[in-house]
């Protein structure tokens, strides 16, 4: 074999690691930053610690498009799956945080009630 | 030197494959993970959302699938990461619900409570309604028994009047202090020296009974007089057996007994002159007084 045919034959193959070695993670992309957005909605911008994890997932899901970049679509899946899961973390906070609130405000009107009715 | 520098090398070896070379130590965010699902496994995850709690855990043995296979790869340390994430998030879900269970508790309650507080006021409210009317039907009866009162007693004193009206067409009839007074002539009851009452004097004093009985709350008082003819002791015991022939004569014409007294003066109180005849017959006399005021049993 030519010289030329083993350069073809290792430059195919390094073009089936560097970009096929896996496949870009296109779902991961969408679904990453429809958690992101989910966590807005839930109100994370109101609770410090959902917005902690907001943010983490952003900068997380920054990373991965910089990594697809640069041909590495296994460490950009990981990193979107990392991004994914601090955002529906963000997620869960926000909620709980509102659970709370509203159960609080709950138990007040009952006291009140409850000091009204013992008058 | 260099038998030395082996011997050390032999030593050390055992200890590197007991300490690091054997076994990696775990990434941060594995042991992390691992207690961040532990404190999850013991909130209100495990009751409320078995099912998140079920996912953190798959995530975790994955995570340590991961270490196993190889445990300085960076896929154990994300795999690790997202587990830890996947736990905080189960357990954030559980105090989620149970929160969201403490809200619906606390809106029961308040429904209780509201409901208590409406028996209550409800309760509260038929009471006074109660009261009220109570209150109201007492002050009707009250407003009936003042008007059916005052007009019986307007009645009463226009009959009363009408009887005192009549009888001063025939009779002296004046108002003093004691009250109204009315003067018999003694001259026309009595016979001199008498107390029995002459038979053409009962028509007058007919009428004199009946004018008191219309005056039922009043008291009478009926009074003796004689001139100063005579000595005192018998102008005395002719004044009082006169004024009580004339109080029993009253009573026999239905004068309540207990409403008139007798009472005689003798000649201490005249009305007229003593020096003539004129003023003599006036001081000869018998006066029934309706006192003022009301008697206390009326």
């Amino acid at each position: 074999m030519s010289r030329f045919g083993w350069s073809l034959i290792s430059g195919i193959a390094v073009a089936a690691l560097g970009c096929g070695g896996a496949p870009k993670p296109v779902a991961q992309l969408s679904s990453s930053e429809g958690a992101i957005r989910g966590a807005q909605e839930a109100g994370a911008a109101e609770v410090p610690d959902a917005t902690l994890h907001v943010k983490l997932a952003e900068e997380q899901r920054e990373d991965a498009l910089k990594l697809i970049k640069d041909g590495d679509n296994h460490r950009a899946s990981m990193m979107l799956a990392r991004a994914e899961a601090d955002a529906e973390l963000a997620i869960a906070l926000a909620r709980s945080a509102n659970a709370v609130a509203e159960a609080q405000k709950a138990a007040d009107a009952v006291e009140a009630l409850k000091q009204k009715a013992a008058q | 030197m260099i038998g030395s520098h082996l011997m050390s090398r032999l030593y050390a070896l055992p200890l590197c494959a007991l300490l690091a070379c054997a076994t990696t130590a775990p990434p941060r965010e594995l042991v992390d993970a691992r207690a961040a699902y532990a404190h999850a496994e013991q909130s209100p995850a495990q009751k409320l959302v078995p099912a998140e709690l079920h996912v953190a855990r798959e995530s975790l043995d994955t995570a340590e699938r991961t270490f196993k296979d190889d445990p300085k790869s960076r896929d154990a340390v994300d795999n690790a990461y997202i587990a830890l994430r996947k736990a905080q998030r189960a357990e954030a879900l559980g105090n989620a619900a149970a929160a969201a269970d403490n809200k619906t508790q606390a809106e029961r309650d308040v429904g209780k409570t509201q409901e208590q507080l409406l028996t209550k006021a409800d309760a509260k409210l038929k009471n006074t309604e109660g009261a009220l009317a109570q209150e109201r039907e007492s002050l009707a009866q009250q407003k009936a028994a003042t008007e059916s009162e005052r007009a019986a007693r307007l009645a009463a004193e226009k009959k009363a009047q009408d009887a005192m009206d009549a009888l001063s067409k025939n009779l002296a009839v004046k108002a003093d202090p004691r009250g109204t007074v009315i003067t018999l002539s003694g001259g026309v009851v009595f016979a001199t020296g008498q107390a029995t009452i002459l038979p053409n004097a009962q028509a007058q004093l007919n009428q004199v009974a009946d004018a008191l009985k219309t005056q039922a709350e009043h008291h009478f008082t009926v009074e003796g007089h004689t001139d100063n003819q005579g000595t005192d002791r018998i102008n005395d015991d002719l004044s009082a057996r006169r004024a009580n022939a004339v109080r029993d004569y009253l009573v026999v014409r239905g004068v309540s007994a207990d409403a008139i007294t007798a009472q005689g003066y003798g000649s201490k109180r005249p009305v007229g002159a003593n020096t003539n005849p004129e003023g003599r017959a006036m001081n000869r006399r018998v006066e029934i007084i309706v006192d003022k005021g009301v008697t206390a049993s009326n």
